[in-house]
């Protein structure tokens, strides 16, 4: 009883560490590669090639002065950043990063929990990330704020819906909602999902970018409009989790599609961690380069676009899918 | 004491709190955060229940897609504190709704010690089956036995998508053909099927 | 994996499948055509209905969906209530739709369609859950008709009002049913009365010599969201404002359709499920003792505020409120003649009230006014339509030889043959005395708008011109209320079947 106590810290401890470190150094990631997309160097002066930029950039935070709004409410405006940091965080509980391995003679599970409603509660964590920016902005008492906070909400809901429905064709091939199930039944390059539902891929990490609120449907904080909209009024280390919760929910994102989609741990030669990030950094090297190419869509274009485009294709994809799993009774 | 009752202990009072202060509150917002905050605590306890299913649906469905439409709604209005709830109740409704509370509460108390509770979850109900509460199972009840109640609950739904696009939507005679963006056909529907 | 799918039966939800789709076909008609007159979607509507109407001719009686769709006798008799209401209130919107309601025709009448499904539904459910969703289906239609003048302030808030207290009652209902469910572990009306009768398992006490309060809990909470949709004190004070608001047919349509779908629930969780804990000898422990005090209060309540109206549609609803009462007696008498005189008077009170409401919605549309006042001199201009109010008003206060005189009658004698049987039913004789007594004050509230119609001068008489359709629906009114008076035997005959409906249940 204690050793499984104990594993399971330990586990929980390893997986928040690597999870805020993948975070700190996305940022990086996102500095450099943008810089060279646009043919600039990018932060070089911290550590060799800007690789102690994060650190610096967190010590700066931390000294700055931590500024409340004197017409914000006190209470939500202090826990908005901690509310919308939190979720990220949870999703990796289910999300398998490896497969079972031994070590110290322990047999150690891939993942914190193999819940068997995994898929769902995934879902149930995310759709709870919204609040963090619905509180932020309403609790600010700033116009700016307050139009981020409406926007985030109306364009999660939207985006929700499509993005629920993309995994549904995923969970009719699988017959689970177990994520190492799935993960299982990927082994072999041509089993993983995408090629089985190449749509519902496309339709998840469109969705998955709206949810995250990430550039080309940024418009809960679109800088040019809403001067950085639910977080204007923030400063200081407030700030600074509400710029890591970012990168933990693309993180997030990007380590769901990996397990839903492409198999998750799963490859060839290298360790499965290894492979794991791989495919996650891929992911996030793909939202990075997604920001340096897209302009920001218009507001009524996101709307029209998540609920006349995504989401009669997500219907549709469901339904034809249930149809093919129908007919092929490939169930059994 | 073990781990399950510490659970049940501490997401039961969490529930109860939540609901009491939703109520409690005059501010629109923290009613709304109140609430989420009891449902998640009952979504808990529905786990303990190994209805696992319904635990994730509550928190998907009501936590993160209801309350949101409730928080957006109350943000256009830009409803902040009390000063937008009119005023404070006449003491005659004061008075009747306390009694009536103090009175359901005596009710609720009589419920607990009778005997009927104990009989309920030792015979009739008795212990779960199997699988009790899997996706499977639901899905088995649900198509299956329940399958009328099922449709039923389609026609309601597209029953409310109409009623509330009719509500929602505004159009004059002689008006131009208004486009009405989706988002808000979308979230009243929303609202009205819950 | 394999399924096992109950027996389903498709075909003996025929009328309701019909309606349903009708109703979508009117809507999308008014959507994709554009020249159109004012009434074709109405017309497209009533015909829906009729066909509906011949289509339950030839439906068989009996259960689909396992045990969950049950077309009894029961079931068709409240069928034919609650089409016949939305006949005449859709025939007497034709006014508003020329007039008022110039945008989404369509969903107005599909609307009154898919509230009608919703009650037959209701009306054939044999099991809590689709019970629940049928009244659900019945009244979120009608939260939104009654707010259909979007620029009326009144009508708004009828439609806020009625929505919230139709929540509200909801959530009560669903309180009240999730303890019964949790007693007895079903959720299928029989088993409920068996396992409540022939079981001490639930923790319920079968010699009744204390009622468990977890039961109390779940029956109070059941009156009380039963209460509000059938507006029985202390949950009535939504009615008047919600009658006065709502455009008029939805009005009618409202008392009549809306409470009888209300009683129909009323009759399948109390009576049908719950019929063991009304125990005449144990007067004190019973639901029946409750649900006299607010029949009576209804009587009473309904009877005396609806003196002091000058608004005819204040009025009425007040007087839908005591009419409430009245039916309530008669539901009360749990023998073979209670449930048979509950249908004869809903079916009286079907022709009367809609052919009043009718005429109301005929002077509303010309004067735009529903003061009492205002049909001062209505005998002078427009005689058909004094004579035929004047017969609905009467039928209304009881007068024989009318419909309403043999509904009344009727209860009172099923309530009265329930108390001779068992001791501790005193009570019952004290529930007819206030009805015989307020029916006293009705006549004065009644009579005082024939007054104004016949022998109050006005420089201004009302010159009302009529819509055939609100002729017809105002002379199936007038013939009804006379035809059914004179020779009330088919309508008792018919509704003598519903007893047996409920199985042996009743003595």
């Amino acid at each position: 009883m204690l050793e499984i106590i104990i594993i399971g810290t330990l586990k929980v401890i390893a997986v928040v560490v690597v999870v805020l470190t993948c975070c700190a150094y996305s940022t990086l990631l996102e500095r450099k590669v943008l810089a060279y997309m646009q043919h600039r160097l990018g932060p070089i002066y911290a550590g060799p090639w800007g690789l102690m930029q994060p650190i610096a950039d967190g010590i700066k935070l931390m000294f700055k002065e931590d500024i409340v709004p004197d017409r914000s409410e006190r209470l939500m405006f202090m826990l908005a950043p901690i509310v919308s940091f939190i979720p990220a965080l949870l999703v990796f509980a289910v999300v398998p990063f490896s497969s079972d391995f031994s070590m110290f003679g322990y047999e150690i599970k891939g993942v914190l929990s193999d819940l068997n409603i995994g898929v769902l509660y995934i879902f149930a964590i995310t759709s709870l990330s919204v609040y963090g920016l619905v509180l932020a902005g309403w609790s600010s008492g700033s116009k700016y704020s307050l139009l981020g906070g409406i926007r985030s909400s109306a364009q999660m809901i939207s985006y929700e819906l499509s993005y629920g429905l993309s995994i549904v064709g995923v969970i009719l091939f699988a017959n689970t909602l177990s994520m190492t199930e799935i993960v299982n039944q990927q082994a072999s390059f041509w089993d993983m999902f995408i090629f089985r539902q190449p749509l519902a891929f496309l339709l998840f990490l469109t969705c998955g970018i709206a949810e995250t609120n990430r550039l080309p449907f940024d418009l809960p904080e679109c800088e040019s409009e809403l001067a950085a909209g639910y977080h204007t009024e923030y400063s200081s280390m407030r700030f600074a989790t509400f710029f890591v919760a970012e990168y933990g929910y693309m993180l997030a994102v990007s380590s769901v599609a990996t397990t839903l989609f492409l198999g998750g741990w799963q490859g060839p030669f290298l360790p499965p961690v290894i492979w794991f990030l791989i495919k996650v950094f891929g992911f996030m090297f793909f939202y990075i380069w997604l920001r340096a190419t897209f302009p920001r869509f218009r507001y009524d274009q996101l709307m029209a676009f998540g609920w006349k485009v995504l989401f009669p294709l997500a219907l549709a994809n469901t339904m034809g899918t249930a149809l093919w799993v129908l007919l092929t009774d490939s169930v059994n | 004491m073990n781990l399950d009752t510490v659970i049940f202990i501490v997401s039961a009072v969490v529930a109860v709190f939540g609901a009491t202060m939703m109520i409690a509150q005059r501010n629109p917002v923290a009613s709304v955060l109140y609430l989420i905050l009891s449902l998640v605590a009952q979504a808990v306890c529905y786990v303990q229940l190994s209805a696992l299913f319904l635990g994730a649906i509550l928190v998907v469905v009501y936590a993160g897609a209801i309350m949101v439409l409730f928080l957006f709604v109350i943000m256009l209005l830009n409803l902040r504190g009390s000063e937008d709830l009119g005023q404070p109740p006449k003491a005659l409704s004061r008075f009747t709704k306390y009694t009536i509370g103090i009175l359901m509460t005596l009710e609720l108390v009589f419920i607990i010690k009778g005997a009927p509770l104990k009989a309920m979850a030792t015979g009739l109900i008795g212990k779960a089956p199997d699988g009790f509460g899997s996706v499977e199972q639901v899905a088995r009840l649900m198509f299956t036995d329940y399958l009328y109640p099922f449709e039923l609950t389609g026609v309601l739904l597209l029953i409310a998508v109409v009623g509330a696009v009719v509500v929602a939507k505004s159009r004059k005679p002689g008006d131009p053909e208004e486009t009405q963006t989706e988002e808000t056909a979308g979230t009243n529907t929303n609202e009205a099927g819950s | 994996m394999e399924f096992q799918l109950p027996e389903i039966n498709l075909q003996l939800m025929a009328p309701e499948i019909f309606l349903f789709l009708w109703a979508l076909a009117v809507m999308a008609f008014d959507v994709t055509t554009k020249r159109k007159s004012s009434s074709t979607a109405g017309n497209l509507a009533l015909v829906g209905l009729a066909v509906t109407g011949v289509i339950m001719v030839f439906t068989d009686q009996g259960r689909g969906f396992g045990n969950m769709f049950f077309n009894d006798s029961m079931a068709v008799f409240f069928k034919v209530i609650f089409l016949a209401a939305a006949f005449m209130a859709i025939g007497s919107s034709f006014g508003l739709t020329h007039t008022r309601i110039l945008n989404h025709r369509g969903e107005y009448f599909g609307l009154i369609l898919l509230s009608t499904v919703g009650m037959m539904f209701l009306a054939s459910s044999s099991e809590l859950i689709s019970l629940y969703i049928g009244l659900e289906l019945t009244t979120i239609p009608l939260f939104v008709l009654a707010a259909f003048f979007k620029d009326d302030r009144k009508s708004v808030e009828a439609g806020i009002k009625y929505l919230v207290v139709g929540a509200f009652s909801s959530a009560l209902l669903l309180y009240g049913l999730s303890f019964i469910y949790g007693l007895t572990g079903t959720t299928d009306i029989a088993q409920i009365r068996s396992i409540l009768a022939h079981s001490a398992v639930a923790g319920f006490n079968p010699a009744y010599q204390e009622s468990t309060p977890i039961m109390v809990m779940a029956v109070l909470a059941i009156l009380g969201g039963i209460g509000f949709k059938l507006a029985l004190p202390p949950f009535h004070q939504w009615v008047p404002d919600v009658y006065e608001g709502a455009p008029t047919p939805i009005t009618a349509f409202l008392s009549v359709g809306s409470k009888a779908a209300g009683l129909v629930a009323f009759a399948k969780i109390m009576i049908m499920g719950l019929y063991d804990l009304y125990d005449p000898s144990k007067a004190p422990n019973d639901w029946g003792i409750l649900v006299g005090v607010m029949a009576a209060a209804a009587m009473i309540v309904g009877n005396v505020l609806a003196i002091r109206q000058t608004n005819i549609k204040r009025m009425l609803a007040y007087s839908s409120i005591a009419h409430a009462g009245y039916v309530m007696v008669g539901m009360l008498a749990l023998n073979s003649l209670g449930l048979a005189s509950v249908g004869y008077y809903m079916f009286a009170y079907l022709f009367t009230n809609m052919g009043a409401f009718a005429i109301v919605a005929l002077i509303e549309d010309r004067t735009g006014s529903c003061e009492i006042a205002s049909y001062a001199g209505l005998s002078k201009t427009s005689p058909f339509l004094a004579i035929s109010m004047t017969i609905f008003l009467l039928s209304l206060t009881g007068i024989p030889p009318l419909a309403g005189f043999f509904g009344k009658f009727y209860v009172f004698a099923a309530a009265i043959k329930m108390a001779e049987t068992g001791s501790g039913l005193t009570w019952i004789y004290w529930l007819v005395g206030v009805g015989l007594v307020t029916s006293v004050f009705a006549l004065y509230y009644y009579a005082n708008v024939m007054r104004t119609m016949y022998f109050v001068e006005t420089d201004s008489p009302l010159k009302v011109t009529m819509s055939p359709m609100a002729v017809a629906v105002i002379v199936i009114g007038v013939v009804g209320v006379v035809v059914f008076g004179l020779n009330p035997q088919p309508i008792v005959q018919f509704a003598s079947d519903m007893p047996a409906a409920l199985g042996a249940l009743l003595p």
